[in-house]
């Protein structure tokens, strides 16, 4: 684990894309930042997607230098599987808890792997999103960083297998957490967001009915490391050639306590479905929607470019789903075209699920409250001129903790609160020191 | 000379369509590369580790990565280079993900044999790969934020804070932009003039902004970290060191025989050859139209600040880079389209804002009491048939702001929308619900024109086939149609043309990579920002603002930047100074010097950027370019046409 260090100018809470942009900026202007990620590897949602609308990069090709930069910046500490608690706000700056929790291997792991193959308990792996199973001592993907194997104490046997196979014998099951107290002068919140469960529609039977699966389970399928180096559906293994997407699956909808929109989910189901087309050419991919938001830099020609490929858009929310013998899937959906209650057979149905405020920030502050907007994403006080602003003075918002953004957004608002933050910082200095100016 | 050649599988990018193990093979087996290895993601940290490690250990001297494009990741791999000890220049990047596997994704065999052949061409370029040094330019901390719209302002305030020296130039005499036309804004709304009337006093505040209105730029010199840019500036007819009486002003733009139209109001109303666009506007004092103006000399009479005998200016400035807010213009529908210029009450959103403001009380267009109004959305943007395709991403939610404000302030107006589908992305959608509960009616058609506006009785009637209810064919008379006007690039723009600002498919300026490198350019030390790269809101305008005032306070801030050392170099004994380099070279990079008795070309190195123009023209083929040399291309064609 780590030593940190006793006081940063910032820090940061969150290692995905606007995190590290933010503490890659900073960082680049000489601050000392402390950079606090709770998942076992940085790169946030961002790195576990295969190709992001509308340039279709491969997403691992443009985050992973993002994160091998930020992993080995002199002037950034990074914490992984560390939580930060108890933030106090001082007279100048702020004072928490850092607590890093145990992985149970140390930082001499060298990735091999060899722990996972005799590893014998296999639960289900969150980072594909329950497609396929892990082990109990795991590398979260194959683009982690760091790139250090982690035992999931909950499921671990401590049958010791992994600690007689491991070459640098960097397994240690009496790995304590560590927990210090720290100080910075700024705080960024770049907490992201959590994806809608879907279980809560239960007309659309996910966790039910097997050939119902979300967006991110197929983004998985879709990334170039995939697990079945295929699209295949889970119930049968078969290759689907009738695809579905069900657009606004939690957003849009006011009867779940979401009535905006998520930005993204219009994008991204169309970018699936021009990589499905790719990957299987003969398969027919249709997008059952409200409105089709293609509003950013190239988007609607990107959707234009979809609607040429053939995907099929039908304009009409779908009521609910049902499960044939077959596995197949029948949506009934309203057809705004004709005006009617219609039903379609699909062999496998993608939910487009939104995205959700991680409140996750709104415990963390002890003595201040930082303020959230009424769909519990942090307030941006001065939207129009200080987007990256927040209730708390030294306290700023980057990406997804202030709304649903996409990827080209979370960097220009990442750029925002590095710059809000630098300015912020160098007035506190020169209180404290006239001469630094 | 040990070469360590790394052949990456990019996940399934390239190990989809190139055979990696039979082009790791075939290079282990024909060259003499010291280290082949191959790897499933060579710029993940593990990888970079990896060879890191090999130079190390192995004492590699140069070392080749086989993987995707060097616009992606030559910096990452020159890093990983240094990081092993390595001169940065010794790596050479050999891309067979877009040359080869995306490129012949049908043909596996051929796409193998190709890798195998540009990796060998590679290591031979490695081979006579020389160790460079970045060359360090010395970088004045100053910026020249071109347009003080919000974008502008907001980055002309950031820099300042963040201890950069900023001029700030506008070609209007006033400030603000755009959004001292909108009144009430979306989300917040704020007015336009409060936020504008907050940044001015805040921009004045600061000892390190000075402020150019009528500005313009008219050339530009020099390269990133030194330019040196000449400014025009626009005689305001007025005394700078005048007595301030805003009421003396007052008197002469009241005296002023001169009407024209305004077009601060987009031709609703008119004003004077000696205007303000607004009372409490910045600067606070007015400015004189000359192209209008008839000297007649009224004003004078009455005010003693006005001098209408000044001259224009010309200033030099030498900053460290540029940053780019130059805006939009709103969309300028054609005669006819959608009964524009030809129907009666036929106006833009832009104008509608104005006539809003224009009238406090009860909603009044010639001279006519409007109680319905229909909003005609994607007016030159979403174009199926012109050249704007692109969604103007912020209409949707303006029209729909501008709709609940109407209804507010005069209660018995009717809105209906004909759109082709509501964009209220994010937390807007909460203002599209408004307008639903309140009571407006939505129309969609996915048809090129959407509806069709004709005039009878001299009043618009608007008709639509209504996606909504199967296509129904629906007529609405109304009594104003509103035209949802997108926003286009602006008009004029020289400072574009000036330093050539490459621009999309879309004609708005273009970034170098939408993810990785949003406001940056491909002209080192030009940064763009605002809706001068594409549509964006407010808020989003802002915040590309900032990020771009962060990007440029980080390259100028230091006092010296690194440039790329693969510049040309002269031989001087076969030179012969005969000007043609000088003449084909499109940045000025070369000056006749004397040496050794004789007159030779010599290259600025601080202007050239090693595009290699000049070797071809060269008659003594005393040029080159560092690591694009004779040696290394000639050896690499050789590798590549053996069989």
């Amino acid at each position: 684990m780590l030593e940190p260090k006793k006081h940063y100018d910032v820090l940061v809470i969150g290692g995905g894309i606007a995190g590290q942009e933010t503490a890659l900026n900073l960082a680049n202007l000489g601050y000392k930042i402390a950079l606090v990620e709770k998942d076992y590897s940085i790169g946030g949602k961002m790195i576990l997607l295969s190709k992001v609308f509308p340039t279709l990069d491969c997403a691992a090709c443009i985050t992973t230098p993002k994160v091998s930069e930020t992993a080995r910046h002199p002037n950034i500490d990074v914490f992984t599987y560390s939580q930060v608690e108890d933030i106090f706000k001082q007279e100048r700056g702020f004072r928490f808890t850092l607590r890093q929790k145990p992985r149970y291997v140390t930082e001499d792991c060298t990735g091999c792997q060899l722990c996972e193959q005799v590893c014998p308990v296999v639960v289900e792996d969150e980072y594909q999103y329950g497609l396929i199973g892990r082990k109990a001592i795991f590398i979260p993907h194959s683009i982690a960083n760091p790139r250090i194997a982690a035992i999931d104490i909950e499921h671990c046997t401590l049958c010791g297998l992994c600690e007689n196979v491991c070459p640098p014998k960097s397994i240690d099951f009496t790995q304590q957490e560590r927990v210090d107290e720290i100080y910075a002068t700024a705080v960024v919140l770049a907490t992201g967001y959590k994806l809608f469960d879907p279980t809560i529609i239960k007309r659309y039977g996910y966790g039910k009915y097997k050939n119902v699966v979300t967006a991110m389970q197929m983004e998985r399928q879709l990334v170039p490391t995939r697990p079945f180096n295929n699209i295949l559906r889970p119930s049968d293994g078969k290759v689907p050639d009738n695809i579905a997407y069900v657009l606004c699956t939690g957003s849009r909808d006011v009867t779940l306590g979401n009535p905006i929109c998520s930005q993204v989910c219009c994008m991204y189901s169309t970018k699936q479905a021009q990589l499905l087309m790719g990957a299987l050419p003969m398969a027919d991919v249709t997008l059952y929607y409200i409105n089709i938001r293609a509003f950013g830099k190239g988007f609607c020609e990107f959707y234009q470019q979809a609607r040429s490929m053939g995907v099929g858009y039908v304009k009409g929310k779908v009521g609910r789903i049902f499960e044939k013998e077959d596995g197949n899937l029948i949506l009934r959906y309203e057809d705004i075209e004709t005006g009617e209650v219609a039903e379609a057979e699909h062999d496998l149905v993608v939910l487009s699920i939104g995205i959700l405020p991680n409140k996750d920030y709104q415990n963390l502050f002890k003595n201040v409250r930082v303020e959230h907007d009424p769909y519990n994403y942090v307030r941006q006080v001065d939207e129009l001129t200080s987007p990256a602003r927040t209730s708390v003075d030294g306290v700023f918002v980057a990406g997804t903790a202030s709304g649903p953004m996409d990827i080209p957004d979370t960097i220009l608002s990442a750029g925002a609160a590095s710059s809000e933050t630098a300015s912020y910082l160098r007035k506190v200095y020169k209180e404290i020191q006239p001469s630094l100016s | 000379m040990k070469i360590g050649v790394y052949i990456c599988h990019c996940g399934s990018n390239i190990a989809d369509h190139v055979n990696i193990e039979e082009v790791r093979k075939a290079i282990q087996e024909q060259t003499d590369a010291y280290v082949v290895k191959d790897v499933m993601f060579a710029c993940s940290d593990s990888s970079q580790k990896e060879i890191v490690e090999d130079i190390k250990t192995k004492g590699l001297d140069a070392i080749v990565v086989a993987s995707c494009s060097p616009k992606l990741h030559l910096p990452t791999f020159r890093e990983v280079a240094r990081r092993g000890g390595l001169n940065p220049y010794k790596y050479i990047q050999v891309n067979i993900r877009e040359q080869c596997s995306w490129a012949h994704s049908d043909d596996k065999k051929g796409a193998t044999n190709k890798a195998i052949r540009l990796i060998k061409a590679g290591i031979e370029k490695a081979r006579f790969s020389e160790a460079l040094d970045p060359i360090k330019i010395d970088a004045v901390n100053a910026v020249a934020v071109v347009g003080a719209g919000i974008a502008g302002l907001r980055a002309a305030i950031e820099l300042a804070d963040m201890g950069t020296y900023v001029y700030l130039i506008e070609r209007e005499y006033f400030i603000g932009g755009r959004v001292t036309q909108w009144n009430e804004l979306f989300t917040t709304n704020q007015t336009g003039r409060e936020i504008i009337t907050k940044l001015y006093h805040q921009l004045i505040s600061y000892k390190n902004i000075t402020l150019f209105t009528g500005a313009e730029i008219v050339e530009t010199s020099g390269s990133v970290g030194n330019m040196q840019i000449k400014v025009r500036i626009k005689p305001r007819y007025v005394k700078p060191d005048c007595v301030f009486d805003l009421d003396k002003f007052e008197k002469a733009i009241e005296v002023c025989p001169v009407e024209v139209e305004d077009e601060f109001n987009f031709g609703l109303t008119k004003r004077k050859a000696i205007y303000k666009n607004y009372p409490g506007e910045f600067p606070e004092v007015p400015a004189i139209d000359f192209d209008h103006c008839t000297k007649c000399g009224e004003c004078l009479k009455v005010c003693e600040g006005i001098d209408l005998e000044q001259k224009e200016e010309f200033l030099s400035l030498n900053v460290g880079a540029i940053l780019l807010a130059t805006g939009f213009d709103p969309y300028e529908p054609k005669q006819g389209e959608y009964g524009y210029g030809q129907v009666n009450n036929v106006i833009t959103l832009q104008q509608f804002k104005r006539l809003i403001e224009l009238c406090p009380d009860e909603l009044v267009y010639n001279g006519h009491k409007v109680r319905s109004i229909a909003y005609i959305y994607c007016v030159g943007s979403r174009q199926q048939n012109g050249p704007n395709r692109y969604c103007s991403r912020y209409c949707c939610t303006a029209a729909m702001h501008t709709a609940l404000l109407v209804k507010e302030k005069y209660t018995d107006v009717r809105n209906f929308h004909f759109t082709r589908g509501i964009r209220t992305y994010g937390k807007q959608e909460h203002i599209y619900h408004e307008a639903l509960e309140q009571g407006d009616v939505v129309f969609q058609s996915f048809n090129d024109p959407l509806c069709e506006v004709e005039e009878q009785d001299g009043k618009p009637v608007v008709k639509i086939n209504d996606f909504l209810t199967r296509g129904k064919p629906i007529e609405l008379e109304t009594d104003l149609v509103v035209l949802i006007t997108g926003m286009v690039p602006r008009k004029n723009n020289t400072i574009a043309q000036l330093l050539k600002v490459p621009v999309g498919r879309d004609h708005f300026f273009n970034e170098i990579h939408l993810k990785l490198r949003p406001v940056e350019t491909v002209i080192d030390g030009v940064f763009i920002s605002g809706a001068s790269q594409g549509p964006k809101n407010i808020m989003e305008s802002v915040n590309s603002a900032l990020a771009a005032a962060s990007k440029a306070n980080n390259l100028v801030k230091k006092g010296f930047i690194s440039i790329e050392p693969t510049i040309a170099f002269v031989d001087t004994d076969k030179c012969q100074w005969c000007g043609k380099c000088l003449e084909i070279c499109p940045f000025d990079a070369f000056e006749k010097v004397e040496e050794g008795g004789k007159q030779v070309a010599r290259v600025i190195t601080s202007l050239c950027k090693g595009c290699g123009m000049c070797l071809p023209v060269c008659p003594e083929d005393a040029l080159q370019l560092h690591n694009y040399t004779d040696e290394q291309i000639e050896s690499m064609i050789d590798d590549l046409i053996r069989a």
